[in-house]
């Protein structure tokens, strides 16, 4: 079996459906402007279209447009509001799609460094068998909300960002940038899963969370330790999670501002390990990049060009 | 004047009603000294059962990305784990069998040959080969494992080497559990003639191997 392997070779059964998730990628680089982003959803729109196609989200896109993706990505997700159901079953599967990548990366770490110390072995194989079962709790709640596998698209760029060649790199990336994403994700699901009084969500997500600081600080205190009296690899293990954060961020939706639809879980990434100095910066990371504000008016844009296009297209087809 | 001090359950107050304690009473032990296996022996053996563990669990965590099936995928997590658990309780024994505080992270293969067939347990790659990937370790290694496992057990000094059979009979036990898990896995993912005989090809192949490199502890023939 050979070391390191490519996104697109992670395996999956006849359920599942992979999407190329262009629009975090591009979302990550834009700038804070409503007509450069309804040009490039304009420009993706066939491909994000092609990404629904025999998937739960198709009448979505039926419906708004390739906006439908940003509707999903900048509102914060509230119990009762218009689109909740359909917005936590994609979420509750984002995060199912999501914790089979972190599973499969922390196994490709015990695989790709064998000459790696033993305690990071021991830490690896743990995280396995945690992503394992938040593999199988995820498949419960997304049940308990109504939702099934397979229902959606999965985009493997969670693997793609934070699986580097440099175990320094790839405990940075998987174990800091990605699963401190998940940490913030799971503390606004807890919030969410209170305000709706969902105990069993509730609680689950609790365990997961406090799982998911033991491997960021796996991450923190192994960055450390490969990097010690290496500046030069202590800088570029940095910089790479500073750009996975970057990529994370979708474009300002997982920010620190006032009604983000992903808040920065500050005390508990504290906990784990993170510095007020890399809280600082993730939030500047998180204030880059289109506001909500230019994603609403982005958003209007696109879903009245969208359904004004769709009402001729009806007329000169009838 | 002072009362003569007395030992707790003598003084006159302080009769107890149950028959003194008596070495008499408990069962005779029935266990031998000596075992087949030296100090120097077991802490080679030992270091030989950490290696073939801990690139099992390494394996399995390859596998982890190009198993397609679900369940599989999270039925491995677990026994990852408990591989590198194993692993990890059969190198806290090496420091008690004279070989320094720094062997508890050594690993050694039986011999060469050994090593050979752990690589060639690891070679199958991609999606398809999912029943070649589960063959090697749940139908030959692991049940060749276990068999070695339950033997030192039974031959070691069962008294002088009690903590190797300690670490031995959780090991075994979990041991026992991954074959079941993954031959339950198998006879589902073999539902076809031509499945199964994929399986008992990579049964056969992978077992021819394992007898000529001597077993995990390079022994084999001599075991016998």
């Amino acid at each position: 079996m050979k070391r390191f392997i490519e996104h697109q070779e992670l395996a999956r059964d006849r359920r599942f459906i992979r999407q190329a998730n262009i629009a975090a990628d591009l979302l990550a680089t834009m700038p804070d402007d409503v007509n450069a982003v309804v040009d490039l959803f304009e420009k993706i729109g066939p491909v994000i279209e092609a990404g629904t196609r025999g998937t739960a989200a198709e009448p979505l896109y039926d419906r708004f447009g390739p906006a439908f993706t940003l509707m999903t990505l900048n509102e914060p997700i509230r119990p009762g509001e218009p689109g909740t159901e359909d917005r936590l079953k994609m979420r509750m599967h984002g995060i199912y799609v999501g914790e089979l990548q972190a599973l499969e990366g922390a196994g490709r770490s015990l695989w790709d460094f064998p000459d790696a110390p033993w305690e990071f072995k021991m830490n690896m194989a743990r995280q396995c068998w945690d992503e394992a079962r938040h593999v199988q709790i995820f498949e419960k709640l997304l049940e308990h909300v109504g939702g099934e596998v397979g229902m959606y698209a999965e985009s493997t760029f969670l693997f793609e960002a934070a699986c580097a060649d440099d175990p320094a790199l790839r405990v940075a990336g998987v174990n800091r940038a990605l699963e401190g994403l998940a940490c913030d994700v799971f503390r606004d699901n807890i919030e969410f899963a209170k305000q709706s009084d969902d105990e069993l969500m509730e609680q689950s997500m609790d365990y997961v969370l406090a799982d998911e600081l033991t491997h960021v600080r796996f991450g923190s205190e192994w960055v450390a330790e490969f990097c010690k009296d290496d500046p030069e690899r202590l800088k570029r293990a940095r910089d790479f999670r500073r750009e996975t954060d970057r990529r994370f961020n979708f474009g300002g939706a997982r920010s620190n501002e006032e009604g983000a639809a992903i808040p920065i879980a500050w005390e508990d990434r504290k906990f784990a390990g993170f510095t007020e100095e890399e809280l600082e910066d993730l939030a500047a990371l998180g204030g880059e990049g289109p506001s909500r504000a230019t994603m609403k008016q982005a958003i209007e844009i696109l879903v009245s060009r969208f359904q004004a296009g769709s009402a001729i297209d009806e007329e000169v087809a009838s | 004047m002072t009362e003569t001090r007395m030992y707790p359950g003598t003084g006159k107050d302080e009769r107890t009603t149950f028959a003194p304690y008596s070495a008499f009473d408990i069962p005779q032990d029935l266990r031998e000294l000596h075992g087949r296996y030296d100090v120097e022996t077991t802490a080679r053996r030992v270091r030989n059962f950490r290696y073939a563990e801990e690139w099992m669990m390494m394996m399995l965590g390859g596998w982890l990305a190009t198993v397609p099936e679900v369940p599989v995928k999270t039925g491995l997590g677990k026994i990852i784990w408990e591989g590198a658990r194993a692993a990890d309780e059969f190198g806290k024994r090496l420091p008690e069998l004279r070989c320094g505080k720094r062997a508890a992270e050594s690993s050694e293969a039986g011999n060469q040959a050994f090593a050979d067939f752990i690589q060639e347990v690891a070679a199958p790659e991609t999606p398809d080969l999912s029943i070649e990937k589960l063959a090697g370790v749940f139908d030959v290694l692991k049940p060749h494992l276990l068999g070695l496992y339950e033997r030192h057990m039974r031959e070691t000094d069962q008294i002088a080497d009690a903590p190797t059979i300690e670490i031995l009979e959780d090991i075994a036990r979990k041991t026992e559990r991954h074959i079941a898990w993954g031959h339950e896995v198998l006879d589902r993912l073999c539902d076809t003639d031509a499945k199964r005989q994929r399986r008992h090809a990579r049964q056969r192949e992978l077992t021819e191997l394992l007898e000529k490199s001597g077993g995990v502890t390079g022994e084999l023939a001599l075991d016998h």
